[in-house]
């Protein structure tokens, strides 16, 4: 296993993944994948179109099956069902955001909420995201379909963080928006880390992901074929020829 | 209005239409105890259809179960009326789970193409089923009593209404709407879509088939073809989608309404009253798609400009 990142890691070991191969049906999409995270890391999964990510996060929530071991927080969770991985933590913002659309900016945070029952816990956690995100707080009563594209993306992320996430899974965060939009939403990893949640980060966007990370793996067709303290990985040769067009 | 007014308010009214069988003519009892059904009928479509975004045509079995469930009982085994009532309920609820864990995974029009051939499909079953009388069908027994089956009407309606109320404020409605509002999104956020959509399924039955035991001992008559009737469902389904598809007292207020202009229709211009229902109804959805309950929010901020708004926005 590569050595511990060069951020804010050193944590005990939250997720751990051995040999997981998923696809579906015959078609296979995931070959053997290793990988870990620690307590406060962010890890970013990097690779281009049809390289596995979105199937790896899929396998990872449980929505799909798999062969081989995960193991999160200590328990052995390939087996668990979408829901009871849910509650224990892992919680995913999925690609496309996938809002209510017709339902407040409020309501949608409240709906990250669905499956706790401590309600001082969520007060708390509604006034925390409010002040992660204040435009949110701006716009609580208006429809999320009607947010911007950003926007939207931070309400989806403020959802998940209501849920209470131990890993905080985000699928293509970057994905459609103007380059300065994404530098403030990686600004905001920055302060979820802060606020204790574990992050990996599953991007097209290799620049910007590498931006944030405290390492990095590299995807191609269903394989990892690189990892490392981001800062390598950035420096390599391979990588910058094939994704950071240089 | 708070929260007070609209109990009071409701109360008051429940209370008025309790005394109807008192002091009203037996046409106008009639009259009442069908619309009353119809309404229970729109407030249970409203479960399914209204808050959980899933248009079911297949409420009309539940319909025929509960009449077939209350006829079975009392003609062939000479059951008290409960019995049948009970039995019919039961049936609904296994048909629910049985056949809305396989539907339920389908969405949009093919729901409700796939709901909308289960009836035909009942139609058929029951047609050949002996203890169910075949196509002649059964007759129950007489029972004079409208004011009964009236006040047995109101109190199922309340019930109905009461228990949407109920959803409505709950952590389940919460789940049912964001699954209407985007199912994925629902599933991600931890809501186990699959059991919340056939509980949904399952109590809009239970009440539908309640609605429809009722219906079968009063009039006494029951065939598999008007049994499973499907042009019932389509009534139910613009009967709560005119006052207002997932609010509480919209699909109520909507079976009145629509009950009531039919009536007058058909005794004053007999020949021509489909024409002019449907006239109404073409006129409901050009300018107030969202129906009654939605008008009824919006009217006061937005004015006459809202029926305007709708034409525009829906492209008519």
């Amino acid at each position: 296993m590569s050595a511990p990142g060069n951020g804010a890691s050193g944590g005990a070991v939250l997720l751990d993944v051995r040999n997981l191969s998923a696809g579906y049906g015959e078609l296979a999409v995931l070959n053997d994948i290793n990988l870990s995270i620690r307590t406060g890391e962010i890890v970013a999964v990097v690779g281009s179109n049809a390289a596995g990510k979105t199937t790896l996060l899929r396998a990872l929530s449980r929505v799909i099956d798999c062969s081989g071991s995960i193991v999160f927080a200590g328990q052995r969770i390939e087996s668990l069902a979408s829901d009871a991985a849910f509650d224990l933590g892992l919680v995913q913002v999925p690609e496309g955001r996938q809002l209510f659309d017709r339902m407040s900016v409020h309501d949608n945070l409240l709906m990250g909420a669905f499956r706790r029952r401590d309600r001082a816990g969520v007060t708390a956690s509604m006034e925390r995201v409010y002040t992660l995100f204040p435009v949110l707080k701006e716009r609580r009563a208006q429809w999320a379909g009607s947010l911007s594209g950003g926007e939207q993306q931070m309400c989806a992320m403020a959802r998940a963080m209501v849920a209470a996430p131990k890993l905080l899974m985000v699928d293509e965060m970057s994905l459609g928006l103007a380059p300065a939009i994404v530098d403030r939403l990686l600004d905001v990893l920055a302060d979820i880390r802060k606020e204790g949640v574990t992050v990996l980060l599953v991007e097209q966007d290799v620049h910007s992901a590498f931006q944030v990370a405290d390492r990095a793996y590299v995807m191609e067709t269903g394989r990892i074929v690189r990892e490392g303290p981001a800062a390598e990985l950035a420096d390599d040769p391979d990588v910058k020829r094939a994704y950071l067009g240089v | 209005m708070n929260r007070f007014g609209v109990v009071a308010i409701v109360v008051v009214v429940l209370a008025l239409l309790a005394t109807v069988p008192w002091i009203a003519s037996p046409s106008i009892i009639q009259f009442g105890i069908s619309t009353l059904l119809m309404a229970v009928l729109a407030q249970s479509w409203n479960i399914i259809g209204g808050y959980t975004g899933y248009a079911s045509f297949g409420n009309s079995v539940f319909y025929g179960l509960g009449s077939y469930g209350v006829a079975i009982a009392m003609v062939q085994w000479n059951l008290p009326f409960g019995v049948g009532l009970a039995f019919g309920a039961v049936l609904a609820l296994l048909f629910a789970l049985l056949i809305g864990l396989p539907v339920l995974r389908l969405r949009g029009h093919y729901f409700a193409i796939c709901t909308l051939a289960l009836a035909e499909v009942m139609t058929a079953i029951v047609s050949n089923l002996e203890i169910a009388g075949r196509n002649t069908g059964l007759v129950l027994p007489l029972l004079r009593g409208d004011a009964l089956f009236y006040e047995l009407s109101l109190g199922l309606l309340a019930l109905t209404t009461l228990t949407v109320a109920y959803i409505a404020r709950s952590r389940f409605g919460f789940g049912l709407i964001a699954i209407r509002e985007n199912e994925e999104a629902a599933a991600v956020m931890g809501v186990d879509t699959t059991r919340y959509k056939v509980a949904a399924f399952a109590i809009s039955g239970f009440f539908t088939s309640l609605a429809g035991g009722i219906h079968a001992y009063w009039i006494t008559f029951l065939d598999p073809v008007s049994a499973f009737d499907i042009t019932l469902n389509v009534k139910m389904i613009i009967m709560a989608v005119f006052g207002g598809p997932g609010s509480i007292f919209g699909p109520v207020v909507g079976a009145f309404l629509l009950s009531a202009i039919s009536e007058v229709l058909s005794t004053k211009i007999s020949t021509l009253a489909s024409l002019f229902f449907g006239f109404v109804i073409i006129v409901a959805v050009v300018f107030m798609p969202r129906g009654l309950a939605d008008l009824g929010r919006r009217f006061r901020s937005v004015g006459w400009r809202y029926f305007a708004e709708n034409v525009r926005r829906n492209r008519l």
